[in-house]
């Protein structure tokens, strides 16, 4: 029976509990204008169902850099493999010519399995410099990818040559500059080769990020977030205010997918995953 | 009389305060300061008084004849003109014999009046190689250092960014900066590490505060892109950043140079205040 007395009670826990309630309620609106992705990666430890199930749940729509057997799990769901890498390597990538016929015959073979499974996205890479110059590098990457660029379109997969630091993390990595990559997309001139444009990797190298994402929005087919300094979770410790960016991405109309890259260090990964979400939810 | 009733009440509101966070400690770590610039629609005095109230300890970029003021409201004019311009500045031999007699002139004044900081430029390129430039600044500010030493008044030279605001500025990245202050190897001859021309620049704002620490004098705040207010409508989040300078025992300024769109501006401030108040 609900007496005065223990109504003042369950009021006074309510009154309490309220202010963890709150941000648990937002999660039932819809999933904003930004269609958000996680990638597998940074939650190692947990099963590829379970991580599915709560991307689901929380309102993501894709899973990044998983892998064709991978994909029945994250498709029963009802999400997308929203970034595929296939066989592709950081450091050996297209800027040097003698690699472009296997890389040209294993990105065919990607591609033709992700279209044929309705993916969007496959990942490529510049290599790294290892004393060559930038001008030649892009040439080299230019003359590869317009070897690619018609069989990307026929198939509808876009190929996103990803922009990685080369101050912290990818030390030599040569498209370590949204310049570089999008004169290189400019030269190649197809509305299937594109860049992945990693907002924490961006912001060790050159910052400014809002405007650099404007300036170059028609070559950016993909992004990827991720705390600086440390590349944890998108939250108070780290230098950049994840909502606007966000925003000003919605803004530009942006149909692609915003993938998180974060490694969350606190003790509950997929909490930190759903206030990434909800941060970016615009 | 206390009822079991009005205890469980009482009970009630004290937790339901416990979960509005504590006020900040009344000490801050970071002294904070404002440019005068973008407030010119205030009169100094209303400026200053509206500081006071907000726990705001110094104005930047005021010129001597503004001190007095300044200092009757306890207040410290916490950056000031030291010699030459954005354009014109250390990176040419010809314009050092003008520039060390105004940056000693300057010295003198700061000194005499406890003011702490003033500040220089590099100059534009106008197509001078950066290492030629560097090598000028250097020349020009070990004429100077030994008197900034004595008066115990820091010279700050400021980086700019010269790809939105000031094009072809010399001073556009830290690198190139501390390099010169390594070189003068004076602790009075130091960087105006300005934000938000650094995150237009260069970005990693946190790491490259944090590996140049010894030879950043003095910050500068700004909103990016825009340079609005510093709030969630920008990108950089300036309480991490700000945290971080925190953490790292600066004891200068962290001086606010936003121009604010909101009507009210002094809320604007406010509110930038209490974003950098870690």
């Amino acid at each position: 029976m609900i007496t005065r007395r223990s109504l003042l009670r369950h009021t006074a826990a309510a009154v309490v509990a309220a202010p963890v309630i709150a941000p648990m309620a937002a999660v039932a609106a819809p999933g904003g204008r930004l269609k958000q992705s996680v990638c597998r990666w940074c939650y190692s430890k947990t099963s590829l169902d379970d991580l599915c199930q709560n991307a689901q749940r929380i309102g993501l729509k894709g899973i990044d850099l998983v892998n064709a057997p991978d994909w029945p799990t994250v498709k029963k769901y009802g999400l997308v493999p929203s970034m595929v890498q296939g066989n592709g390597r950081i450091p050996d990538g297209f800027n040097r010519l003698e690699n472009h016929d296997k890389l040209i015959s294993d990105l065919q073979e990607l591609i033709t399995l992700v279209a044929d499974a309705k993916a969007p996205n496959v990942i490529a890479f510049s290599g790294n410099r290892k004393g060559m110059p930038d001008g030649e590098g892009l040439a080299n990457c230019v003359t590869g990818l317009n070897r690619i660029k018609k069989f990307a379109e026929e198939k509808g997969v876009t190929v996103n040559l990803e922009l990685l630091n080369s101050k912290v993390n990818h030390k030599d990595y040569m498209a370590d500059h949204v310049a570089w990559g999008a004169e290189m997309c400019k030269k190649v001139d197809s509305p299937r080769v594109k860049l992945l444009y990693d907002i924490y990797h961006m912001q060790i190298m050159e910052g400014d990020i809002i405007r650099n994402i404007r300036d170059n929005y028609a070559y950016l087919g993909h992004f990827h977030t991720g705390g600086n300094p440390d590349r944890h979770e998108l939250n108070d410790k780290q230098e950049l205010n994840w909502r606007a960016i966000a925003t000003a991405i919605a803004d530009l109309g942006y149909q692609g997918y915003f993938a998180h890259e974060f490694i969350p260090v606190a003790p509950e990964p997929l909490k930190s995953l759903e206030e990434a979400f909800e941060l970016c939810k615009v | 009389m206390i009822t079991r009733r009005s205890a469980i009440r009482t009970a009630t509101a004290a937790l339901a305060a416990a979960a509005v966070p504590a006020t900040p400690a009344t000490s801050p770590r970071l002294k904070q300061a404002v440019c005068r610039g973008p407030f010119r629609k205030y009169t100094l005095d209303e400026l200053c008084q509206h500081c006071v109230r907000i726990g705001i300890k110094g104005i930047d970029l005021v010129d001597h004849t503004e001190w007095p003021t300044i200092q009757k409201y306890g207040l410290v004019p916490a950056m000031t003109p030291g010699a030459g311009n954005i354009p014109d500045c250390w990176n040419r031999l010809d314009n050092h014999e003008k520039l060390v007699q105004q940056m000693e002139e300057n010295l003198n004044r700061a000194g005499a009046a406890g003011v702490p900081n003033v500040i220089t430029f590099s100059g534009n390129r106008k197509g001078m190689p950066d290492g030629e430039g560097l090598e000028n600044c250097l020349k020009g500010l070990n004429r100077v250092k030994k008197l900034a030493e004595e008066k115990k008044v820091t010279i700050n030279l400021e980086l700019l960014n010269s790809k939105v605001n000031h094009k072809d500025y010399m001073a556009d990245h830290t690198a190139w900066g501390v390099e010169l202050c390594k070189r003068v190897d004076s602790p009075r001859v130091k960087l105006l590490y300005d934000i938000y021309h650094m995150q237009i620049m260069e970005g990693d704002v946190i790491r490259t505060i944090r590996d140049n620490f010894a030879w950043l004098g003095h910050f500068h705040t700004g909103g990016n892109p825009g340079r609005h207010e510093i709030d969630g409508t920008q990108e950089l989040n300036y309480r991490a950043v700000a945290a971080a300078i925190a953490d790292l025992g600066f004891t200068d300024y962290l001086a606010h140079e936003f121009s604010p769109t909101a009507p009210d501006q002094i809320k604007s401030l406010e509110k930038a205040y209490e974003i950098c108040n870690v």
